[in-house]
């Protein structure tokens, strides 16, 4: 086991992502996240110079479709609502626990 | 090497048809989904259950891996023998879409991305390497102050031979301070490594928060729930509270009622850079009963309910009816 000395990353609040990063982190073609955000499914942080850019919560809705799609040959319209339900699941959680 | 059994892993028998795989894995997904189930090792079940879908799903994999497993129990060490795939073609050169950087090194050398790059003929092939993902949960003060915390990762990587081997490692972290739950580090180069010198992936750790009874947290404001005495609240008080930010002193307002909160403007999670401003803490009030355990704290209670033998404190319920 090897012991790197400490790592100092980047928040995406701070260094948002573009479309090919974001579609590489989520494993899908970049035209995946385009259709997703033309179609609405899919928000962006900020679209300046016709450049998208996305941050964390992009990034884990983008993950949680794209996962959906792949396990159950969703359609991205589903995979959508699957998503919205679980974010929903955990908005609710944090709720409870407030 | 372990040999991993697929079938087993699905729930299906070695002839099951195309459809009765797709459904045994529908239905496992759905069980071990890591945002729904409630399953501990729900996370390193689903990765398990996508390997073995993504081998016996893809019929090329599926035979190739049919004729392993003629030779193999499942559990025995094992290593392919040289020229295991000849006869056996991929018509997609590995499994697009799916995160194959989580499965095991079992798929890894068999049809992962080394499986590739030796597939590729005389030319050394180039690609860049998976990003990984990974949670990491802290304590609520490192989102105060910041602080190094070290994460356990474990990455395959193609050694001299060009074969698969895992290697574990410790990552100290820099957590900025100012983080919310929910936001994601980039470590740019710390995902899997590329194969032929390209550039290696990215590793990206999503945050979230230590369970603590004594905190709730609500983007930047947190919340402490904060005993006093009766009297205090009766009365008013200054008091010393130790809060995530250092020890504050608080004048509790004469007259507070059970659960009353007390905003300190700027005390929550601090901003993170120069565009967000702090969170606030709330401190709510909850009054917190002395024993009555001895003769006196016996007598002092008998005293205020003779003195507040007016006090009805279900009064409210009975308004209601």
């Amino acid at each position: 086991m090897t012991r790197d000395s400490v790592f100092s990353g980047t928040l995406l609040e701070e260094q948002a992502l573009d479309v090919q990063e974001l579609a590489s982190a989520c494993a899908v073609a970049p035209e995946w996240v385009i259709e997703r955000v033309q179609s609405g499914l899919l928000s962006v942080a900020s679209s300046s110079g016709g450049e998208m850019r996305f941050v964390s919560t992009q990034l884990i809705r983008a993950r949680r479709m794209a996962t959906t799609e792949r396990s159950f040959d969703a359609n991205q319209e589903l995979a959508a609502l699957v998503t919205d339900l679980i974010e929903e699941v955990e908005r609710l959680r944090r709720q409870l626990h407030r | 090497m372990e040999f991993k059994e697929y079938y087993q892993t699905l729930g299906v028998e070695k002839t099951a048809a195309a459809d009765e795989i797709k459904r045994a894995y529908r239905s496992l997904a759905r069980k071990f989904h890591p945002d729904v189930s409630k399953e501990a090792d729900a996370s390193a079940r689903m990765a398990e259950i996508n390997e073995a879908y993504a081998v016996l799903s893809d019929p090329e994999k599926r035979a190739a891996f049919d004729k392993l497993s003629q030779r193999r129990a499942s559990g025995q060490d094992f290593q392919p023998p040289p020229g295991w795939d000849a006869g056996f073609e991929y018509s997609d050169a590995g499994t697009p879409g799916e995160n194959a950087e989580d499965f095991s090194d079992f798929f890894n050398t068999l049809f992962g991305r080394s499986a590739r790059a030796r597939g590729a003929g005389g030319a050394r092939a180039q690609m860049r390497g998976g990003d990984h993902h990974a949670k990491i949960i802290i304590d609520l003060a490192d989102a105060y102050h910041g602080a190094a915390r070290p994460i356990s990762l474990r990455a395959a990587r193609l050694d001299e031979s060009g074969h698969v081997v895992t290697d574990e490692r410790t990552l100290d972290v820099q957590i900025p301070k100012g983080v919310k739950e929910g936001q994601s580090i980039r470590l740019r180069g710390q995902g899997s490594a590329g194969i032929g010198g390209a550039t290696a992936g990215d590793l990206y750790l999503e945050i979230a928060f230590e369970s603590n009874a004594a905190y709730r947290i609500d983007g930047r404001d947190v919340t402490q729930t904060v005993p006093v005495a009766p009297w205090e609240a009766a009365l008013g008080a200054s008091i010393e509270v130790p809060t995530p930010s250092g020890r504050v002193e608080v004048n509790v307002p004469k007259g507070s009622a059970n659960g009353r909160k007390l905003r300190l403007k700027g005390r929550g999670i601090p901003g993170a850079g120069s565009s967000n401003s702090a969170g606030d803490l709330y401190l709510e009030l909850e009054l917190t009963l002395p024993p009555a355990d001895d003769e006196k704290s016996l007598q002092l209670y008998a005293t205020m309910k003779r003195e507040f033998a007016a006090f009805n404190p279900r009064q409210h319920m009975n308004d209601k009816s």
